[in-house]
């Protein structure tokens, strides 16, 4: 077939395609329920959530659901050619810093025993495993809606997908853990989220080829 | 492009018409070892690519970075695949001449092969669209479908094709 041939079949080819956004729109909410089912069957909330909501531990559940926001206009911009995706990675980059950043202070206050203290309790292993284990519904979401872009740069954004879902993940298994302390949280949730963001790394080339 | 995405075939082809030149002389100049064949085929991956990923680009946003993005990730991957198994016959060696009465300059082999390995009814739609240069109810008529299915089948066989040949390359 030549290629004036070619160009007169895709012309022909008129239907509307589905786009990222419109992917997301429909599987999000489906993974979405498919975790908070997941998460009210097999973990459920803490005790006194309504008091920990109206408290400063609050902020375990919105710092994820901020970093999976940033996450997601990032992944959108970076399934995206020619769209110049660097506000959305500074603004990712200066969050990530800020957490760092906290996480320094409170150490500075607490010393290094006070950050053993934090961490010597089996609710850390519960947050390792159980945040990257939520993620997973979501991470399909993610990347199926991902799969319809054309992704430039697939492990990256791969990467960044694993971070929105690990975000959404962690903020929603920030109502069940019921440890506050800034040295707690910071370290085990970042930890937690990591190994997402690395596995959504090493499937992005594979799953986002286009 | 915009009037493509409204689904103005007319504008699309000519569209798509307009930027295959500009292409051609892209991928023959990264591919000038490779043969002409070679080259046409990876231009067609490239149409291939813009077309399966038109929706990537919005309306508010300029059309040729999108575009050259799109054919500048294609056509390195394109040549990085075939690097692998590359072979130099007396045929390309010939067409650094310039051949007088040759063979359709703008024809692509990949394509052929992709199209037998498809459904044959598929194919037969692609076929008609490209070869014959039918309308979707003229194909509609002789194949007994509604111009609806004649529509959906050729957009699932434009999908096909775009997966089998990049397992094909591989």
């Amino acid at each position: 077939m030549n290629t004036d041939d070619l160009i007169a079949v895709l012309a022909a080819d008129t239907l509307p395609q589905q786009t990222v956004g419109q992917r997301l729109w429909r599987a999000l909410p489906v993974a979405i329920g498919v975790t908070v089912l997941a998460f009210v069957v097999f973990w459920g909330a803490r005790a006194d959530m309504m008091a920990a909501l109206n408290s400063a531990a609050i902020l375990k559940t919105i710092f994820p659901l901020v970093l999976a926001l940033l996450a997601g206009a990032l992944a959108f911009g970076l399934a995206r050619p020619g769209l110049r995706a660097d506000m959305r990675m500074a603004a990712l980059g200066l969050f990530a810093a800020g957490l760092i950043a906290a996480f320094a202070m409170a150490l500075a206050r607490d010393g290094v025993s006070g950050l053993t203290g934090a961490l010597a309790t089996p609710s850390l292993v519960t947050c390792l495993l159980s945040v990257p284990t939520l993620a997973l519904p979501l991470l399909g979401a993610v990347f199926w809606a991902l799969s319809a872009g054309a992704a430039l740069r697939p492990r990256l954004t791969g990467a960044v997908a694993g971070l929105l879902a690990g975000g959404l993940s962690a903020a929603l298994y920030s109502l069940h853990c019921d440890q506050d302390a800034a040295l707690f949280v910071l370290p085990a949730y970042s930890t937690a989220i990591l190994p997402v963001a690395l596995f959504g790394a090493a499937i992005g080339p594979r799953l986002l080829k286009w | 492009m915009r009037a493509a995405k409204r689904g103005d075939s007319v504008a699309y082809r000519q569209l798509l018409q307009a930027i295959t030149p500009v292409l051609r002389t892209v991928v023959r100049a990264r591919g000038t070892a490779l043969g002409r064949e070679t080259c046409e085929d990876v231009l067609q991956e490239v149409l291939l690519a813009i077309h399966a990923k038109r929706h990537t680009w919005q309306e508010d946003a300029p059309l040729r970075p999108w575009l050259y993005a799109i054919a500048r990730h294609k056509v390195v991957d394109a040549f990085r695949a075939r690097g692998r198994h590359f072979d130099l016959s007396i045929d390309d060696l010939a067409e650094v001449l310039p051949a007088a009465d040759g063979p359709d300059p703008t024809e692509g082999r990949d394509m052929e092969k992709v199209l037998s390995r498809l459904e044959p009814r598929a194919a037969e739609i692609v076929r008609a669209f490209g070869l014959n240069g039918e309308t979707t109810a003229e194909t509609a008529a002789r194949l007994d479908m509604s111009e609806g299915a004649v529509r959906v089948a050729l957009h699932r066989a434009l999908k096909t094709i775009a997966r089998l040949r990049e397992r094909m390359i591989e």
